[in-house]
């Protein structure tokens, strides 16, 4: 394997489950497939396509979204919106981020912590 | 005509349960349409801002494994440990057997060599295909219902589970093997008198004392087999128990062939190797070699088996660091 490949694949281990905080953040205010892909891309998560649509739906199955069909405009959208379960639970995942965005950041001073001095 | 959309859709569609169908076509085809659309604002021409969308969105096929939440795999990590472990134990254990025994019926029913080199092979890769086919496809279906997952999957391992890489204990497939050979060999030897050749094979007059003779040494092979495991140790007794077992059955044996009073007169006489001159003469050497050679060998198997466990020094294990003294 390439150090490219090592990366993109570590990469992707690292990103896995940040697509579920960030929809179910975005999403309490109702928004359909397209314009969640739009709203996170812009915001800066690399995400495809095929894999947030098929997500959304088991995020609904887990009762964490509820949908409903809009068909005032031409082109009929299913709408998505976090339920009250569902922002609990992506209340617990943003603490558990910043308490390992923290964590990280202690371990990359050690000197900070003084376990990398020699006695 | 359908167009590219609409085929890429019920691909996609065809894929997943029935009654989610519906459901996942509409929103799909407005998901698809609000990308075409973002793509045609920026100035691309529609075939090319379809192409691209639909490439992004990927193979329909792996879409729909996503939307239906199934697995991309045939047998999944908490099962394929059970999973190897049934196969190394068929084909280490259960394959050679079966080919072994229906191998030695059929070359008792027609010894000819080149035949029998030909069907055991045909032979064992039919039974290795039918194995492994039978075993993953069980292994899928327990995958995909959950069915007796609990109970093949739930056991925790615990430290006390590791191998004790011990010289001392026979081992439970060594004890099955310890106990199935006699079985096999008391077994064949009643049924020759009636089944696989039109002559039986083993000399009949022999029934007066010699063949029930080993029938009795087989049983106690069986009860060998049970002492030794039972006593989870070897020892010189068992050295000695061995040897006199393995010459109790022996030396009858060699001293039959030797007398030619083994093999069934009749049965010699009808034998047809081809172009082998006289095959009994050559069916006896070969039976008499192995049985001096295989007797021999587990005698000095087994003793040295006893004098390692009478140091404490442990079996070894390839590529390891000369084993530590077992304390």
């Amino acid at each position: 394997m390439t150090s490219d490949a090592t990366l993109s694949s570590h990469l992707q281990e690292l990103r896995r489950g940040t697509v579920v905080v960030a929809s179910l953040t975005v999403l309490r205010a109702p928004g359909y497939g397209y314009s969640l892909l739009e709203t996170l891309s812009a915001a800066g998560f690399e995400v495809e396509a095929n894999t947030l649509y098929p997500l959304l739906r088991r995020l609904e199955a887990q009762g964490l979204l509820t949908s409903s069909w809009n068909t005032d405009e031409a082109r009929p959208r299913k709408f998505y919106r976090t339920t009250p379960q569902g922002d609990a639970i992506a209340d617990a995942l943003r603490t558990e981020w910043t308490r390992l965005d923290s964590a990280i950041t202690g371990l990359d001073k050690p000197a900070a912590t003084d376990l990398g001095s020699n006695e | 005509m359908t167009t590219l959309i609409d085929r890429y859709v019920l691909t996609a569609v065809r894929h997943v349960p029935e009654k989610q169908r519906a459901d996942i076509d509409r929103e799909l085809r407005a998901s698809i349409d609000d990308a075409v659309d973002a793509r045609l604002e920026a100035g691309e021409d529609r075939d090319a801002a379809i192409d691209a969308t639909l490439r992004e969105l990927g193979d329909p096929r792996r879409l729909a494994d996503q939307y239906a939440d199934r697995p991309q795999y045939l047998i999944g990590p908490d099962m394929y440990p059970v999973w190897r472990g049934v196969m190394k134990m068929l084909f280490t254990i259960v394959l050679p057997i079966v080919v072994v025994v229906l191998q030695t019926i059929h070359a008792l029913a027609d010894p000819h060599l080149g035949r029998l080199i030909g069907t055991t092979i045909g032979l064992t890769l039919t039974i290795g295909a039918h194995m492994a086919f039978w075993t993953t496809a069980v292994f899928w279906i327990l995958e995909r219902t959950g069915v007796g997952r609990h109970d093949l999957v739930a056991g925790e391992w615990a430290p006390e589970h590791l191998p004790k890489y011990d010289a001392r204990v026979l081992t439970l497939p060594q004890l099955a093997a310890q106990i199935v050979w006699p079985v096999l060999l008391g077994t064949a030897l009643v049924l020759q008198q009636f089944m696989f050749t039109d002559e039986p094979v083993l000399d009949p007059a022999n029934w007066t004392f010699w063949w029930p003779y080993l029938l009795v040494t087989f049983a106690l092979s069986v009860a060998y087999g049970v002492w030794v495991f039972r006593k989870a140790a070897w020892s010189h007794a068992v050295t000695v128990a061995n040897a006199v077992l393995s010459l109790a059955i022996a030396v009858p044996v060699v001293w039959l062939l030797a007398t030619d009073r083994f093999f069934n007169p009749a049965f010699l006489d009808s034998l047809n190797w081809g172009e082998v001159d006289d095959p009994g003469r050559w069916l006896t050497r070969i039976v008499l070699f192995s049985v001096i050679v295989g007797t021999a060998f587990g005698i000095v198997d087994t003793a040295v088996k006893a004098e390692r466990a009478r140091r404490g020094l442990p079996n070894r294990v390839p590529g390891t660091e000369s084993p530590l003294r077992a304390g």
